[in-house]
């Protein structure tokens, strides 16, 4: 039933913000559809904990702890992006962005409906993604949230939007076809299992059972290309060229969407067949592969990050970083690395949604994304975002007492314990190079002295949402509710295989 | 109608098949004209759609039956119709410009192919009678590369559309090699893919229009303003 309920709100609010005719009603729609699907994910995860699994028509639907915690993070992030939304839309619509750019004579609240109809369908195919069992509906569901994602960075229409969206489009199409690939890979491993029949033969819950009898050779094979595949998707390096320009170009609820949720859920596939693949082959194999496209991802985004003239390619790069930790954990395995991972997305979607949202303030407010342009002033103009902003910047680079800092250091500690020696000294050596880079460049634009800019006008929307992020991301720097750290720790243990 | 249930003579129909698709992939790189280059892609999916039948005949697997009418019907019939009336709507129809030039990109293709077949042949084991490899071990090696040829024309094209049509014929690939390891995946993975690639040709029509709209031409290399 829950599930059912959790599928169907956002389509109903894709549905309901495309019929109507008013701004008014689609925001309305937007922010009861996402505070119904917020409840109900909380919903979810009660259950999850109280029973284990929830898992509906014959398997086909299955959510463990894994998805439950995904879900909870896909849902709140989406919440506070509709409210942020309405106030961002908003002034765009006042400052005439939306009529001047213009290309096809569609008036802005086409606009409107385009963004508050996408959005939700985002949101659905990535709760798809995590609730689907089979794994090849799975990949299905993963190319919808390409498909949804794509025409919002074309939100803008300018040239570069399209640039971003292109490379985006064909980067993704090609990298997912590879995942597609690997998956019909992993079913012919499983193919020769007695017993398996053409429905369930791609069913996570049913493989991972069986994982020891697998094809070994075509499990390596599958699970290279759907590293090559959902690594793209999630932004690893080399692969990751398309992320600044499209997190850059994206309206900036979006790009805060993509960053945070849409990046769990390609870790999350990943994930998946991590799982399948160290219990059918061990872990060193898969964690070699891993720990190699994490240092990589890492070490490519210092150089980036440190010359960086753009804030928001700059919040890119510090997502591609990221994701190369999040990988890196998964690659070091065990518990305790596990742990990391599970905890640092969490922390890592808090924080990084609230980073985007600051920045689109500013971006609104001084009109450019170029620091040189900005010359500092932020905190002048907007106090309230200039310290929420500098705030989660040090949340981001891993700043103690923030909650980064406490995930990064236990991942860290387990490549050491597990005797990754090198991955644990670069780790500590390409962080302190974002850490510098990020926070020179950003603290700059926020503290230095800049020219006189008016100061900004109210913005309750904006910082509505702004504030109530902060507030959990101060939170769980110091305390995380019980539930959620037993769901944390339950997820970590779907991950690293201590449970049944 | 016993040699129509005879396995052998499946194979051979299907090996014969899968080389015809192989040279319309090859074909595809070599054509200039954007035009029959999508003729040239509903060709070859009307071809996988009768692989699909073929194998859905002599293993008795009906489901199969559906995955070739639905090839028939996206793949030959939808995309090309969606893709011509872009052609019409932005009035190109203008030569693709290669990187590499024809003979030597039919050449890369020609490497390629030897590849696909060195890929495939870790797939095949003969003493394993139950082994779906059995039958269309050929259309595996066919399979990657068509998948390898496809990401080779996918860089060496200018224009969007291309790109594009490159894209989908490496999705032909995946199709013939999904097919021909384990008789097609689950039905209703297969309806995900083709919804899927259904709505990619769309969203992707509507961009490539958007791009033309934009640059007046579908040059893709036009793009790069975003650095850094």
């Amino acid at each position: 039933m829950l599930l059912i309920a959790l599928l169907l709100v956002p389509v109903i609010t894709a549905a309901a913000a495309y019929f109507a005719r008013r701004r008014v009603v689609m925001e309305i729609a937007n922010l009861v559809g996402f505070a119904a699907f917020f409840l109900l994910a909380v919903a979810l995860a009660g259950k999850v904990l109280a029973d284990g699994t929830v898992s509906l028509a014959n398997g086909f639907f299955y959510a463990d702890a894994l998805s439950a915690l995904m879900i909870l993070l896909t849902a709140g992030v989406s919440l506070l992006c509709a409210a942020y939304a309405v106030g961002y839309l908003r002034a765009d619509e006042r400052t005439g962005v939306l009529d001047e750019l213009d290309a096809e004579g569609d008036k802005a609240i086409a606009r409107l409906r385009m963004y508050y109809t996408l959005t939700p369908l985002l949101v659905f195919s990535m709760l798809f993604v995590t609730v689907a069992n089979n794994l090849g509906v799975m990949w299905a569901a993963v190319e919808a949230t390409t498909l949804a994602s794509v025409l919002l960075v074309t939100f803008y229409g300018r040239i570069t939007s399209l640039e971003a969206a292109w490379k985006y489009a064909i980067i993704g199409g090609v990298g997912l076809s590879m995942a597609l690939f690997g998956t019909v890979v992993a079913y012919y491993a499983a193919h020769q299992l007695a017993g398996s029949d053409a429905l369930a033969g791609l069913n996570w819950s049913v493989l991972v059972q069986h994982a020891g009898q697998l094809d070994k050779q075509s499990m390596r094979l599958a699970f290279v290309l759907i590293l090559l595949g959902y690594g793209a998707k999630a932004g690893l390096a080399p692969m990751h060229t398309w992320k600044p320009d499209v997190y850059s170009e994206a309206p900036v609820p979006s790009a805060a969407i993509m960053s945070t949720a849409m990046l769990n859920c390609a870790l999350y596939a990943l994930i998946r067949f991590y799982i399948l693949t160290s219990r059918c082959l061990g872990p060193e194999f898969p964690g070699r592969l891993l720990l190699i496209f994490g240092m990589l991802s890492m070490g490519i985004a210092v150089p980036f990050v440190l010359v960086q003239k753009n804030y928001r390619r700059l919040l890119a790069y510090s997502t591609i970083d990221h994701s190369g930790i999040m990988v890196t954990a998964l690659g070091i395995g065990s518990m305790m690395g596990s742990l990391g991972l599970m905890l640092h997305m969490t922390f890592h979607t808090v924080a990084k949604s609230l980073l985007f949202l600051c920045a689109g303030n500013v971006y609104q407010h001084f009109g450019t994304d170029v620091f040189a342009k900005i010359k500092g002033g932020v905190m002048k103009a907007m106090p309230l975002t200039g310290v929420v902003f500098l705030m989660a910047l040090l949340a981001v680079v891993g700043m103690p007492p923030f909650s980064l800092f406490q995930s990064e250091f236990l991942i860290v500690r387990a490549a050491f314990v597990h005797g990754h020696v090198l991955v644990g000294v670069l780790f500590v050596l390409f962080g302190a190079g974002v850490f510098t880079g990020a926070l020179m460049h950003v603290s700059g634009m926020i503290l230095g002295p800049g020219g006189e800019v008016a100061a900004a006008p109210k913005q309750p929307w904006r910082n509505g949402s702004l504030v109530a992020m902060a507030v959990v991301l101060v939170v769980i720097g110091f305390w995380i509710p019980g539930p959620l750290l037993e769901l944390i720790h339950r997820a970590a243990a779907v991950v690293s295989g201590y449970t049944s | 109608m016993r040699h129509l249930l005879d396995l052998q003579l499946g194979d051979r129909i299907i090996t014969l098949m899968a080389a015809l698709v192989l040279v319309l992939q090859i074909a595809m790189v070599a054509q200039r004209r954007i035009v029959a280059h999508i003729r040239i892609f509903a060709a070859q999916s009307a071809l996988l759609a009768a692989i699909a039948a073929t194998i859905a005949w002599f293993n008795h697997a009906p489901h199969v039956y559906i995955v070739a009418v639905l090839t028939l019907v996206v793949k030959v019939v939808l995309v090309p119709i969606l893709f011509k009336r872009l052609v019409e709507r932005i009035k190109i129809s203008d030569e693709i410009e290669p990187i590499v030039n024809v003979p030597l990109s039919v050449v890369i293709s020609g490497g390629l192919t030897l590849l696909g077949y060195v890929v495939a042949e870790s797939f095949y084991r003969p003493d394993e009678a139950t082994s779906p490899t059995g039958l269309g071990h050929n259309a595996l090696a066919v399979a990657i590369s068509l998948f390898l040829i496809g990401f080779f024309t996918m860089i060496n094209r200018r224009k969007a559309l291309s790109q594009v049509l490159a894209l989908l014929s490496l999705e032909n690939g995946l199709f013939l090699a999904a097919i021909s390891l384990t008789y097609g995946m689950p039905l209703i993975v297969e309806l995900g893919v083709f919804f899927d690639v259904l709505v990619a040709a769309m969203v992707l029509s509507i961009l490539v229009y958007r791009i033309r709209e934009t640059f007046e031409s579908m040059d893709v290399s036009l793009l790069r303003r975003l650095r850094g």
